[in-house]
This record gives C-alpha cells, sequence and structure tokens, in this order.
C-alpha cells in the first residue's frame, strides 16, 4: 500500500512538473493544444493527489502500523471520526491535505474559468502549478507520509487534545481557506504575465477569494470554540503564532475583498490590489511555515527541521516573484482615477485598508520579533499579550467605527447635508447606548464602553440601512413589506450580504469585549460542602465521581449552582486520563445562559488525594454572541455567494465588449 | 509635481507616520517585550525572563500550594544545563516529563527560577512538531 501511496505522489509531482514548464511554454508562445494538455494535467494531478490521500486514509482504518505517519498519530482503540481526523494529526499528513486541497481548487478554478477567462487561465496553470511543485516536492522528497517501518503491536495515539470534533472540522476549515487564496493569488499573477491587467482577473476570483475567506474565518472561529472549550484555560484566543498564523492572512484577505470592489467601481487601487492579494497568499505560506518548521520555539530547532529551510525558500520564490511581476507591470496597472475628496466612498474604503493592513503587519512583526531578534541580536525576546492587544485597541476600534461610516458614504465627493442626514439616527443611537452603558457602570473599562458604543453606531446604520432600502422599494413598487425586504436582498446580495457580515462582526466584538473587558473570576481549593461565589453565583463542591470510558478515565467533580436564591442545578468539571497516550486532559464545565449569553465556567486544576479539588471559576458576560456571529458570518457569505443569473448576464456582455475593445485596440 | 498633490499619497503618508508613532509610542510606554532564554543562558541574564526547557526528573508539590517543584534542561546542546524552578498556578494538560515548556519569571541568588503564577506555557506537540534526528 504504502508504494502505491508514493506512487500517486510521484505522478502528483510529475504532472505538475509538466504543468508548471509545459503551461509557461504555451503561454510563452501561444501554443494553444500545450496549453490545454498542460491545464488538463493540473486537472489530473487533483486525481493522482486523491489517491495518495485514500491510500493514507485506508492505512489508518486498516490500522496499519507499518507506515510510520499511521504508528505515529493512531492506535487501535480510537474511535472511528478520529482514525479519519488522525490524517491531519501531523507533518506528513497536513502537507499531503494542503496539495490535496491546492489540486483541488485548481482543478475546478481552472475549469470553471475555461470559457470566460480563457487569456488568464492559459498563465494561471503554470502559477497553480509552481505551488503544487513545491509542495508535491515536500511529500515526495523530503516529508513522506508514506515511510515505513517495522510493524509495532499499537501505534502511539493521537494527542487527546485533538480527540475532539472540532479537531476534526477545524483544520480542514483553515486548509480550505489558506490554500484557498492560492486561487486568486495565480488569476492575479496570471493577469500580470498576460499583460491583462483589467480587474477581470479580481471579477473571475470573486467567489473562490470569498469561499477562502469565509472558510479561514469560521476555521478560526471553530479553533477559538474548541480552545475554548477543551484547552480549558478559560479563553479562547491566546495570540500563540499559530493563532495569528491563521488570523493575518485573513485580515489581508478582508481588506483585499474591500479595495477590489474600488477597483471594479472606480478602477482605482490596481497596484494596492495585486500587492493585497500576495501578501495574503505569502502570509498563508508563512502561516504553514510558521505551524511546520518549529522556527517559532527557536531559530536552531528550524535549522534542524527537514521542511523549514525548503519552506523558507519557497516564500521567498514567491515573495520575489510577486514584487518582480508587479514591478515589471507598473505601467499598465497605472490609473487614470483619482481620489476626489477625503470624504468619499472611496477614502474610507482606502482607510479601512491602511487599518487592516496596519493590524495584520503589527501582528506580524510581533509573531516574528522572537525569531528576527534572535538572528539579529542573538537573543530570541517574546512580545505578549499586551503587545497584542494594545493595537487590537489601536486599530480595531476605529476598524470598527469605520464599519458604520463606510457603506453609507456617497462616492467621489461627500457632502455635509448628505452626512448629517445618513448618520444622524445612528449618532444618536450611539451616544444613547453610551450613557445608558455608562449609568449601568460598563465605564470600568474604557475600551469597552468605546467599542459598545460604536458597536450600537454601526449595527444602527446596518439597521437603517436595511429599513431604508425596503421602504424605497415599497414606495416604487406598492409590495409588502416581506416581500419588498426580501427582493431588496435578493437583488442587491453582495451588498446586503456585506451587512449581515458586518452585523457578524459587530457581534464578535460585543462577545470579545465582553468577556475580556467585563469578565470576573475566583479561585480556591475546595472540600467537600465548601462554596466559592463570583459573579452573582454560588457554587457548592459536592462529590468527585470516576467512570471508565472507551480509552480514558474520566474524573469529574460535580458543583450545584446556585445564582440569587434559584437553584440552578449542578455542573461537572475534571479530567480525562488516557490510558494509551499516557496523558491527562482538563475537561471544563460550562453553564451557558441562553437568555443574556453569559457563561459560567468552572475549570477543576487540580483534583487531590485527599478528595478536595483545587477550582477556577470564570463568569464571562456576553461570550455566547462570539458564536452566534460566526453562524451570522456564514450566512452573511452565504447571501454575497448566492449565484445570480442577472450579475451573470451583466458580466458576460461586460467582458465580451470588454475582448472586441482590446481585440480592436490590438488591430490598429 | 502635480502627482505629489494626490490626497490617496497624502492619506497613505499620514497614516504611515501615524503607525510608526504609535509604535514608537508603544515601545517606549511598554518595554520591548521579555527575553527568551535557555537554562545555559540563565546565568548571564537578570531581570524577567521567559524560561524554556525540557522538563525532566520527576515534579513534586502542589502547584496551588507550597508550588510545584521541577527541573528544566536544555533542549538542544551537547553540554546540558539544568534549573530548578518552583511554579504557581495552573498547570498545563500537557506539562509532564520529557515535554518542552516556557515559564516566565526571575533567577533567585541560590540558583531557583521562581516564576510568575500562571506563567507557563508547552508547546503544542502536533504544532509545533520537534526535528526527527
Amino acid at each position: 500500500m504504502a508504494e502505491l501511496g508514493r506512487a500517486a505522489l510521484i505522478v502528483t509531482f510529475g504532472l505538475s512538473v509538466y504543468a508548471l514548464v509545459g503551461g509557461a511554454a504555451a503561454a510563452a508562445l501561444g501554443r494553444r493544444r500545450l496549453a490545454l494538455s498542460a491545464r488538463n494535467a493540473l486537472i489530473a494531478s487533483f486525481f493522482s493527489t486523491l489517491v495518495a490521500a485514500l491510500v493514507l486514509v485506508a492505512g489508518f482504518l486498516r490500522d496499519d502500523f507499518s507506515l510510520a505517519y499511521v504508528a505515529g498519530h493512531s492506535s487501535r482503540a480510537l474511535p472511528f471520526a478520529y482514525k479519519l481526523s488522525a490524517f491531519w494529526g501531523g507533518q506528513e499528513g497536513s502537507l499531503l491535505l494542503w496539495l490535496l486541497v491546492l489540486t483541488g481548487y485548481a482543478a475546478l478554478a481552472v475549469w470553471f474559468a475555461r470559457k470566460r477567462a480563457r487569456d488568464l487561465v492559459v498563465w494561471v496553470t503554470p502559477v497553480l502549478a509552481g505551488i503544487a511543485v513545491g509542495f508535491g516536492w515536500l511529500l515526495v522528497a523530503v516529508s513522506s507520509p508514506f515511510d515505513t517501518i517495522p510493524t509495532p503491536a499499537d501505534g502511539n495515539g493521537l494527542n487527546p487534545s485533538l480527540q475532539n470534533p472540532y479537531m476534526v472540522a477545524h483544520p480542514v476549515l483553515l486548509y480550505l481557506g489558506y490554500v484557498g487564496l492560492a486561487v486568486p493569488f495565480a488569476f492575479a499573477m496570471g493577469a500580470l504575465l498576460s499583460g491583462r491587467t483589467d480587474e477581470r482577473w479580481i471579477v473571475t476570483t470573486r467567489r473562490w477569494t470569498i469561499v477562502a475567506w469565509t472558510a479561514l474565518g469560521v476555521g478560526q472561529l471553530l479553533g477559538a470554540h474548541w480552545a475554548y472549550q477543551e484547552v480549558g484555560w478559560g479563553g479562547y484566543y491566546a495570540w500563540d503564532p499559530v493563532e495569528n498564523a491563521a488570523l493575518m492572512p485573513w485580515l489581508a484577505a478582508t481588506a483585499y475583498l474591500h479595495s477590489v470592489m474600488i477597483q471594479e467601481k472606480r478602477g482605482m487601487l490596481r497596484v494596492w490590489n495585486v500587492t493585497l492579494v500576495s501578501l495574503a497568499f505569502c502570509l498563508s505560506l508563512f502561516g504553514t511555515f510558521l505551524t511546520r518548521s518549529g522556527v517559532v520555539s527557536s531559530i536552531h530547532s528550524f535549522t534542524q527541521s527537514a521542511i523549514g529551510p525548503w519552506f523558507l525558500g519557497f516564500i521567498v520564490v514567491a515573495v520575489v516573484f510577486s514584487v518582480t511581476m508587479i514591478w515589471l507591470r507598473l505601467p499598465q496597472l497605472r490609473t487614470t482615477a483619482r481620489l476626489e475628496s477625503l470624504v468619499s466612498r472611496e477614502a474610507t474604503f482606502l482607510y479601512n485598508n491602511l487599518l487592516l493592513v496596519a493590524l495584520c503587519l503589527t501582528i506580524l512583526w510581533g509573531t516574528a520579533w522572537p525569531i528576527v531578534s534572535e538572528a539579529v541580536r542573538g537573543e530570541a525576546v517574546v512580545v505578549g499579550r499586551p503587545y497584542f492587544d494594545f493595537f487590537l485597541r489601536i486599530f480595531g476600534l476605529p476598524l470598527l467605527l469605520l464599519m458604520g461610516i463606510g457603506p453609507l458614504v456617497a462616492w467621489r465627493r461627500a457632502s455635509l447635508r448628505g452626512l448629517t442626514r445618513i448618520f444622524a439616527w445612528p449618532a444618536a443611537v450611539a451616544l444613547a447606548t453610551g450613557v445608558a452603558l455608562i449609568a449601568v457602570g460598563a465605564g470600568s473599562s474604557v475600551p469597552g464602553l468605546i467599542a459598545y458604543t460604536f458597536s450600537a453606531f454601526v449595527l444602527a446604520t446596518i439597521v437603517v440601512e436595511f429599513a431604508r432600502g425596503t421602504a424605497a422599494r415599497r414606495a416604487l413598487t406598492g409590495e409588502s413589506v416581506p416581500t419588498a425586504f426580501s427582493r431588496l436582498v435578493g437583488r442587491n446580495r453582495r451588498r446586503y450580504g456585506g451587512y449581515v457580515v458586518h452585523a457578524s462582526v459587530v457581534l464578535l466584538a460585543i462577545g470579545v469585549v465582553g468577556s475580556s473587558a467585563y469578565d470576573s473570576v475566583v479561585e480556591g481549593k475546595l472540600a467537600r460542602g465548601q462554596s466559592l461565589s463570583v459573579g452573582g453565583y454560588t457554587l457548592t463542591y459536592r462529590n468527585l465521581t470516576e467512570k471508565d470510558a472507551a480509552n480514558a478515565t474520566e474524573i469529574r467533580a460535580v458543583l450545584g449552582v446556585r445564582r440569587g436564591g434559584d437553584s440552578l442545578g449542578t455542573i461537572q468539571a475534571g479530567k480525562n486520563a488516557y490510558s494509551v497516550e499516557q496523558q491527562v486532559s482538563n475537561e471544563v464545565g460550562i453553564r451557558s445562559d441562553k437568555l443574556t449569553g453569559e457563561d459560567l465556567f468552572v475549570i477543576a486544576e487540580q483534583v487531590n488525594d485527599d478528595g478536595t479539588v483545587f477550582f477556577r471559576i470564570f463568569v464571562k458576560p456576553l461570550i455566547n454572541l462570539i458564536w452566534l456571529a460566526g453562524i451570522v458570518f456564514v450566512l452573511g457569505s452565504v447571501i454575497t455567494l448566492w449565484p445570480d443569473a442577472r450579475e451573470e448576464r451583466r458580466l458576460a456582455t461586460r467582458y465580451a465588449t470588454a475582448g472586441e475593445r482590446r481585440e480592436r485596440s490590438a488591430t490598429t | 509635481m502635480a502627482r505629489s498633490s494626490s490626497p490617496a499619497r497624502l492619506v497613505v503618508a499620514l497614516s504611515v507616520a501615524a503607525v510608526l508613532a504609535v509604535f514608537l509610542l508603544y515601545t517606549s510606554l511598554a518595554g520591548g517585550g521579555t527575553p527568551s532564554v535557555s537554562p545555559s543562558e540563565l546565568a548571564t541574564k537578570t531581570g524577567e525572563v521567559s524560561l524554556a526547557g525540557r522538563v525532566v526528573g520527576t515534579p513534586t508539590g502542589d502547584a496551588h500550594g507550597g508550588g510545584l517543584r521541577f527541573v528544566l534542561e536544555d533542549i538542544q546542546g551537547k553540554d546540558k544545563q539544568r534549573v530548578a524552578v518552583v511554579y504557581k498556578g495552573s498547570v498545563p494538560d500537557l506539562f509532564r516529563v520529557g515535554r518542552d515548556v516556557v515559564v516566565t519569571g526571575t533567577q533567585r541568588a541560590d540558583g531557583t527560577f521562581v516564576t510568575k503564577p500562571g506563567s507557563m506555557i508547552t508547546k503544542c506537540p502536533s504544532k509545533y512538531q520537534a526535528a526527527k534526528t
């Protein structure tokens, strides 16, 4: 079986080398049949990668411990679903998943764009193939998932913190996001290589970008939820390098999704857009590098890791290639349109972009600082949570405010009268919210107060937008409110889907601020019958239970919960001891209040032999809005993604005429 | 120079300046972070540092009582140095003998490294894959 897997990977590598070399030659020399053949080779490389992936899956399901990777990440007792997810439990499998997702995206993207953007696809094929060559090489020559060992009796098992439904979905979503950014990158490079630098590459890849961006966003939220429920330290995001690795490309892609609107509408920011999409892709490579090379713990471990130097070389190639291409095409990317006013839609989008990129780069700086300082000064210096929190506030709060202002300001030049008319209500709502919050004591955290005032403002602008649009439609057509509302959204999916996404970001902000700026915590060692009080709750430690599950021993402390005079039942917190993996994991107890979105969060930090338990108990207000934000985020993305026949027809005509114009100008 | 009057360029230039100003403000107020050292480098440092090392020997004591006592050893190098550590606060699940952990604190005159409560971080073994030797 291992031979089949290895062979399939070699076939993938060969096909992608052919698609790279043949595709580039075909594009440069204008050979149509060779270009088609290269494209088909790229599509075929997906199927050979799929074979390799299926061989590895079969290895896990058959407990084939002759495969070193299977032996290292699975065991006979491991439940079925985790045998599947153990696929991406380590480095080699993760790289294989990367390649599988990449070739899958590549095959679909070039297939769907084959008619409308034929001249682009010719150049997109070698770019995508080049990325596949890089990962194919790593899998074939450096870090193979199909290395064999003398078969041990049982495997080492899967890390218990990965034995969890979230860890089945979270890595896949992240990779769908990371790798998906390769599609807009390849089309941007295709546009630059072919010299067709109009906005067609943006329009062709809009849906791919949004799919990747949504997957990356949801993947991170799932990761945060996993950290919250399973890692059990009481938080959900720790500014850990591997977490930042996913956040940075997401921020760059967010900036890109906004700035392309300016290019589509006004033809501006063309250099900026290709720069952003290259930044997003290079950051996703850098993210994979961070999580896979060991460079974070130390430069020294990086030079010892097999894939680290290869990966670094790969990133350098990607950066040099994109910078060179942008540099060479600068003359074609020049724009005639100018920013007319500092108070206009274009200008606010520009501010939004600058803030997002500033946030992204300061996170990059903080993440890379230990590496940079170790290389330069010989001493790794770590910046901690305060650094990141500081910049999140400095750049995040103005971003939140802009989210309310940007979509409503007029294009080109906004008038003062127009601004007052639009923003009078939202500003009033925001002020009223601020005053009310001070009255109930939210002034204890100034950033929290500012964030909530801005959140109220943004939500008010969104509500006003929906109400105004519906009213205008009713006045025009005489439809009922629900009909007018649904048609309004249906006919402007990008705009109103975007508002829904904005609403989800506000929910996220409210949840993050509530749970971090207004939380409370208490800790202490309790014997049976003793209690602790925090945030209006009183918890009494009742007893300890122990039971044997399939692959772990579960110890739980049972606590009775009271609030005011009412009993709210019991909550359990404890530890699981995994036998095969010889590891203990914290199992926290969480009680969510569905009405207020508040969580009571109990950690049994230490269970002593005499039956006493050291507890740490948090009350986290509004934290459930973070998870609700994830659902709203997906809803908004789906609205913007939903196919729109009218839009398709409009674009088809637009590009047909654009193509004719180009051909005419080429012949004259 | 008609181009230099473009508001877009002005905005970009001002923003870059603003970001730099904010950055300088931050680094001057909060300092440049905590040095990260290995046990063998510890002797040359004073003040607060992040100590990264591999747990060896048998941890004793109570992290929520008198303190958890364990020994950290250099992860790399031939001549591996060791440091005794006293730790209080939450102990991550992944803490055990043979794992790499990071604690923040200061070294006392008697050579014991005393940590800030709750400062222990373990490296997630699935993500930070160690080099295969």
